[in-house]
């Protein structure tokens, strides 16, 4: 029983980690727009964020997995589910970026412009490696988060963790056992995550010594 | 590196203009916060800009580097002139910011970087020196400001003072031809600013050219050849440090001195 649970763990992960490494890019020019002084790119990146955030995680799936195939594009399960996280995970992302770009004070750009560094010069060594410290810990809880939301993909047929719980609970009759497994297993995965995203935070605290 | 400039300074006549400014204006909206403010500083000049707050005196000197836009007027550093009224290119942009240095109230060093890191950054990036060549020349500054033994250090383990006197070496390591001062002592206790006052002394012996918005009297007597009073967003009068802290010929200025003098 706990063989065939534990086999649902690599698309547990697989989408997870694609997810995120895939928003987390994506997150990238979707905050450039947000924050880019031409108004209707801002409004496209604002809508679309307001939007993605509106809509549960697993009406996307369906409406991915389900509703494009009726213009010929007919995704795997795992697929729809990485394509459907990712944006998802994009619109978050680029929220945290902003948060951590705005908890920078607007002296460290004045300062890096009077010193004659241009943007792109001040966003890579001035900008972007603290607000990757301020961000650190949004993103680790993102990321589980994302862990936990995977389980959705299951709906649309993945075979991760809660899929195959609920095969063994149906065959098995002992659907608390086989659930209570797959708890275990998503604890298990995140609390990793979790005790490594607060190890690096205070590593980062001590260095910088900021509140 | 800043003995030859120094040295360059003390051989070249008085008189060379280093900064001009030609009508300044700048306005947020239809509010008028410098209106037509005009100066010329021949090189090697220390001038000091009192007056109230809200008086334009930060404004005027972020305009000199373009952190602020100004709305009309011309600014000429060095040979490098930007006139306000006809959009300037990216490239004078840079240039004026190449040849000035700014120091901030609040340091503004960058905090995930060491001390030696700090100075070097900018030379790196913005000069292309070699890390080692900027390394070697942040060294020297640092002795310079007293400062060798905190290479290491992030600017949070440090003193305000210390930091300010490692954001004036690092605005000096790019070899800035003036300096603007926007109250660099007005975040300090008044020990900690008579260190960081102690330094600009110096570098102003050394025949450097600057600017310094502050509320130190003292600093604007002694030290400043020239004091320029600024009320409600122009130049009040600008004179000799001398004559404006002993006997001003306007009004509003011996109200002000007054008011500060007897703190």
């Amino acid at each position: 029983m706990i063989v065939q649970i534990l086999s649902g763990v690599g698309n547990t992960l697989l989408i997870t980690a694609l997810s995120l490494v895939f928003g987390a890019a994506l997150g990238l020019p979707l905050v450039a727009a947000r924050r880019s002084s031409w108004r209707p790119l801002q409004l496209v990146a604002s809508a679309y964020i307001d939007v993605v955030r509106a809509i549960p995680p697993i009406t996307w799936l369906f409406l991915i997995y389900f509703g494009l195939p009726q213009y010929a594009l007919k995704l795997n399960p795992i697929t729809a589910s990485i394509v459907g996280f990712s944006l998802i995970a994009a619109a978050y992302m680029a929220e945290t970026y902003r948060a951590g770009l705005l908890s920078i004070p607007a002296g460290q750009w004045e300062a890096a412009t009077a010193l004659g560094m241009g943007f792109f010069s001040t966003t890579q060594h001035v900008i972007t490696p603290q607000a990757f410290r301020v961000t650190l810990p949004a993103i680790a809880a993102y990321a589980i988060a994302l862990l936990k939301d995977s389980a959705l993909a299951s709906t649309i047929g993945v075979h991760d963790i809660t899929y195959q719980a609920g095969l063994v609970a149906r065959s098995s009759h002992q659907g608390l056992l086989a659930f209570t497994i797959a708890g275990l297993l998503y604890i298990a995965l995140s609390l990793p995550l979790a005790l490594a995203a607060r190890r690096v935070d205070k590593a980062l605290r001590i260095k910088l010594e900021v509140a | 590196m800043h003995m030859e400039l120094a040295k360059t300074r003390a051989e070249s006549p008085p008189t060379v203009g280093a900064v001009e400014v030609v009508g300044l204006d700048k306005a947020y909206g239809k509010n008028m916060v410098l209106r037509d403010v005009n100066l010329e500083m021949p090189e090697g000049e220390v001038l000091s800009i009192i007056g109230p707050s809200g008086a334009g005196k930060s404004t005027f000197l972020r305009c000199l580097n373009y952190l602020e836009v100004p709305t009309a007027g011309t600014i000429t550093i060095g040979n490098t002139t930007v006139d306000a009224g006809a959009r300037p290119s990216r490239a004078s942009l840079d240039h004026l910011r190449r040849v000035t240095g700014m120091v901030f109230q609040s340091f503004n060093l960058f905090p995930h970087l060491t001390v030696l890191e700090n100075i070097s950054l900018p030379q790196i990036k913005v000069l292309k020196r070699s890390r080692d060549e900027a390394h070697e020349i942040s060294r020297n500054l640092l002795s310079r400001v007293g400062l060798d033994a905190k290479s290491g250090e992030h600017p949070s383990r440090l003193s305000g003072g210390q930091q300010q006197r490692i954001a004036i070496a690092r605005a000096l390591a790019l070899s800035p031809k003036v300096m603007l001062f926007d109250e660099p002592t007005s975040a300090l206790d008044p020990e900690l600013g008579l260190e960081v006052l102690a330094v600009m002394r110096d570098l102003a012996d050394e025949g450097m050219t600057m600017i310094v918005v502050t509320h130190e009297m003292n600093f604007a007597r002694d030290v400043s050849d020239r004091v320029m009073v600024m009320a409600d967003g122009g130049v009040l009068e600008v004179g000799p440090s001398d004559q404006i802290m002993t006997q001003p010929s306007h009004e509003r200025t011996r109200k002000f001195l007054r008011a500060v003098l007897d703190r």
